[in-house]
């Protein structure tokens, strides 16, 4: 295997096992950094995937949209209002 | 050495790079401090409340709720991986805007980038693949978010006070 096929490798059992500890995780609070763990192999893996110059785009875009997502899931359970706005 | 084994020496020693790149990053701009918006300080004490400590348990929140130091280590390694320093840099400009649309005044993210796409690169130069740190910043990442919130928010919390707090 060539590195990025190890890298690969690696991420794709990351993404495995923190999808089986998003499930296993009864809070929904704390499944959110499983998920976090989750959206960084799948970044990484998107960029492995796809060596061209929009995967950077299509990997950041991808993290930024799970981030706003975890963000806003996290908000809502805590009272819903962003302290900032 | 057999190749795949030199590869998996390889992420092991990227891994350990990246983790104190972004951990000294977000120890630096303060992320343990206070949740940047409400949900981060809720998975803090959600943290807290199953034997975890707050601070390392705010700095987790605030890593799941805006791309910090570690989510620009991954995209400037992704960069630098496709297009050399200035994909890392692009990285950089993108971890910045992600930021700014996740209402996040900081800027752990885009500083984390930039060191890494200089590290990343300069760790080309004796033989290792950008690739490699992509797998090393996922598994940096699992230590801290994804194998024992318990261990990892005290782990965080320790070093916070030896930051100084």
């Amino acid at each position: 295997m060539n590195p990025q096929d190890t890298a690969l490798a690696a991420c794709a059992v990351v993404a495995v096992y923190a999808a089986i500890r998003v499930a296993l995780e009864p809070d929904t609070l704390r499944k959110l950094p499983f998920l976090n763990v989750l959206s960084f192999a799948v970044a990484g893996s998107i960029a492995l995937l796809l060596p061209h110059p929009l995967s950077i785009v299509a990997a950041a875009a991808y993290f930024v949209g799970t981030t706003l997502e975890s963000n806003a899931i996290a908000s809502t359970y805590a009272g819903g209002l962003d302290r900032r706005e | 050495m057999d190749i795949s084994l030199l590869a998996f020496v390889h992420i092991l020693v990227a891994a350990a790079v990246c983790w104190l790149n972004f951990v000294v990053i977000d120890l630096l701009f303060r992320l343990p401090a206070s949740g940047g918006v409400v949900g981060a300080s809720a998975i803090g004490r959600h943290i807290e409340a199953k034997g975890g400590a707050l601070p390392g348990g705010i700095m987790m929140g605030n890593i799941v709720s805006s791309p910090d130091a570690s989510a620009g280590t991954l995209l400037a390694a992704c960069g630098v991986f496709i297009a050399g320093v200035p994909g890392g840099l692009l990285a950089a400009l993108l971890v910045f805007i992600g930021n700014r649309i996740c209402h996040d005044p900081g800027y752990a993210g885009t500083t984390g980038a930039v060191s890494a796409t200089f590290i990343v690169s300069g760790f080309t130069l004796i033989g290792f693949s950008p690739a490699e740190f992509i797998a090393g910043m996922v598994i940096a990442i699992l230590t801290i978010q994804g194998i024992s919130h318990r261990h990892s928010s005290r782990l965080l919390a320790y070093l916070w006070r030896v930051r100084g707090g």
